[in-house]
């Protein structure tokens, strides 16, 4: 950053947040008022994207000769119809929020880390071992296990940010490779060298962690755990720090216009650093929290199958990578998934009607992306010819 | 040795490799009008369904590839419309197409056909296999290149024609001005807008084949998610092939040598992990070599041309 003093083109007054304007005495304009009305706005687009996907959702039942009604009443009663069944949603949300978040984070510098599911598997993993096999009181390994799935998934993720660094390979890609090469890697280690023997299942699989080494519960007899939590927590002090930290200022600034941020002395390279280690760390301790809070144990395909990483990265689109919004959307996803487990016990509409609506939603997002680059473009019409 | 390479691996290749191939041609003709496809995985997938509902109604295979075809088209047009016209982010939007295909042909599964995680149907009958005249006679090359689906033929053939337009036609030259820089090529009065959209809608026709000869060309079935990141696989091959037609062409046939190859090793007790990691590691390896010029330029590291 250059010294405060002349800003001729009024850059710093249009783009700085309030913390750096005080730094440079500028004055904070906008009054509190238009701050509200663009919050309402803001709130407007989702709403009417969960509509559309609602009405999406409704031609499928109608597709399959169900009734839109007694099918979404289901669905309600699945997600929040008694608190087992909120404390179940918030559950199943815990990994969706805490993948979110991280890729909300990296997505808002720019970097479009798709790598969340292979760095969720082997945070799993590696807090399953550090669970199983280091000494130790009991206490004292939890907080272990949950470091290792920490620093296993943002070591997986720094290894694609220094491959792109280093030897400029393509970041979307080299995540997304590195998913399959993460995934297959875990399920060889619990079907040969670590494999459950002492049970008769056959399954691929961990041992069973000790019952003093789980997260504990935050309510008895519901599923819900200490991860809920963290992923609450994570969630505030993500918002905190994109909105008044220098480097999330930087980070936001890097995902809206690299060449502007570069220019203005942004370091890319210590940022993605940032970004692709906090959003692996993210990941894994999703995957941690998995294994000590709900599993109890690494199995094969169970963080795969019901599709925590993608859900994670749905999230992070659908809120447009605010902290904020991609906690609620992870809450209302998981909503729909356990919903949709709802409707499939009680009617004959499949459960997949929750992925369709799921997807109407995300495809309705990308046209709001739309609606804000229209504004920009009209914007940039009055200010004068553009190439 | 001779039990790792044999015919039935190079002929198992060149199967596999079609929809490979497929997709990552309709890859490369994006990349060179300068959009960045990563819906290919979605596209196929959606056409590996719809190729098997086409069957099924039509009970005609042919009717059943121009339907997964028309299918996709209509998918690339939404594209299309999103990204260039309404100016949508390009990779948010594959994604989007990507989650949607997913979900909507799991539903479609069970809304079609009341079952869930995948269709067979004895009854249906798949592509034909073409035996062709003289050439299956020859000891070693007949047999590898004899008796493949008629989408298999075409994707080679394909990838010499749409060579052949890129680099000597005049309409091919006109794409790659349009992907190389859209304000010169629009300067001298071609519609930028429109030859991108071209590409998409012929990246989509592309794609429905791939899916076509996915669900019918071997097997004819479909099962829930049966793409299983072969257009990921397509969108790296097309880079390592630096979008050059024949380029692709090559690395896809790696990538099918390597699939193939892994499934082979599985015979021989080796973990089934580690053979089926191998592709993917290859990838890989293969991206050190082949720098994604595009990608440097939109994040900043090199200048605009």
């Amino acid at each position: 950053m250059r010294p405060a003093g002349s800003d001729p083109r009024g850059w710093r007054k249009r783009f700085l947040p309030e913390a750096l304007r005080k730094r440079f005495r500028l004055k904070t304009s906008r009054p509190e008022r238009l701050r509200l009305a663009g919050t309402l706005r803001g709130l407007l687009h989702p709403l009417a994207a969960v509509l559309l996907g609602l009405i999406a959702g409704a031609i499928a039942i109608l597709a399959v000769g169900g009734s839109v009604v007694e099918t979404y009443v289901e669905m309600w009663k699945g997600a929040f119809g008694s608190f087992y069944y909120v404390t179940t949603t918030l559950a199943r949300a815990t990994p969706i929020m805490l993948v979110g978040l991280g890729v909300a984070l990296a997505f808002r510098a720019g970097f479009f880390n798709l790598g969340a599911e292979g760095q969720m598997l082997l945070g799993a993993l590696c807090a399953a071992i550090a669970g199983l096999y280091l000494p130790g009181p009991p206490e004292w390994r939890t907080i272990a296990a949950l470091v290792a799935g920490v620093a296993a998934g943002a070591a997986w993720s720094l290894l694609a940010g220094w491959l792109d660094l280093k030897f400029r390979l393509n970041l979307l890609i080299t995540t997304l490779l590195l998913n399959y090469i993460a995934g297959l890697f875990c399920s060889y280690v619990v079907a040969f060298p670590l494999k459950d023997t002492s049970g008769s299942s056959g399954m691929a699989q961990t041992e069973m962690l000790e019952k003093a080494v789980w997260l504990p519960k935050l309510f008895p007899g519901m599923i819900l755990h200490a991860g809920f939590v963290f992923a609450v927590v994570l969630t505030l002090l993500l918002f905190l720090f994109l909105r008044h930290t220098v480097k999330g200022y930087e980070l936001r600034m890097l995902g809206s216009n690299p060449l502007f941020a570069v220019y203005g002395g942004v370091r890319r390279g210590a940022l993605l650093a940032i970004a692709m280690l906090a959003s692996g760390g993210f990941a894994g301790l999703a995957g941690a929290a998995e294994v000590l809070g709900t599993q109890y144990r690494y199995i094969d395909n169970a963080l795969t199958s019901p599709g925590y990483a993608w859900s994670g990265i749905m999230a992070a689109l659908l809120a447009g990578s605010h902290p904020l919004g991609t906690a609620a959307a992870a809450i209302l996803l998981a909503a729909l998934q356990t919903g949709g487990l709802g409707v499939e016990r009680n009617t004959d509409v499949p459960l997949e009607i929750a992925s369709v609506i799921q997807a109407t939603l995300i495809l309705f997002v990308s046209a709001r992306f739309t609606l804000a680059l229209i504004r920009r473009r009209k914007a940039r019409a009055a200010d004068g010819p553009v190439v | 040795m001779d039990q790792l390479f044999d015919v039935s691996l190079f002929n198992s290749t060149l199967r596999m490799v079609a929809p490979i191939l497929l997709a990552a041609l309709g890859g490369a003709i994006c990349a060179r009008a300068g959009v960045f496809n990563v819906a290919l995985e979605g596209w196929m997938l959606t056409a590996a369904f719809a190729a098997i509902v086409g069957n099924h109604f039509f009970h005609n295979v042919w009717l059943a590839v121009l339907f997964a075809v028309a299918c996709v088209t209509v998918l690339a047009l939404m594209f299309a419309v999103l990204t260039v016209h309404l100016n949508a982010n390009v990779i948010v939007v594959g994604l989007a197409f990507n989650f949607l295909a997913t979900g909507l042909t799991a539903y479609g599964l069970f809304a079609v056909f009341g079952v869930k995680g995948s269709f067979y149907d004895r009854n249906m009958v798949g592509l034909p296999r073409w035996n062709i005249p003289l050439l299956k006679d020859i000891p070693f090359v007949g047999d590898v290149l004899s008796g493949h689906s008629p989408l298999v033929y075409l994707a080679f053939g394909l990838a010499f024609a749409l060579q052949f337009y890129l680099f000597r036609t005049v309409w091919g030259f006109r794409l790659l001005a349009a992907g190389e820089h859209p304000a010169a090529a629009a300067s001298v009065g071609l519609r930028v807008n429109r030859i991108r959209i071209g590409a998409i809608l012929l990246s989509g026709m592309l794609c429905g084949l791939a899916g076509a000869q996915l669900s019918l060309g071997q097997v004819t079935l479909f099962t829930e998610n049966m793409t299983a990141g072969r257009g990921f696989i397509a969108l790296v091959a097309s880079m390592l092939g630096q979008n050059n037609p024949l380029g692709v062409m090559l690395a896809s046939l790696l990538f099918g040598l390597t699939d193939a190859f892994g499934i082979r090793l599985q015979g021989f007790s080796l973990p089934a992990q580690f053979t089926m990691m191998v592709p993917y590691v290859m990838t890989l390896a293969a991206m050190f070599f082949f720098k994604d010029r595009a990608y440097l330029r939109q994040s900043g590291r090199i200048g605009d041309r």
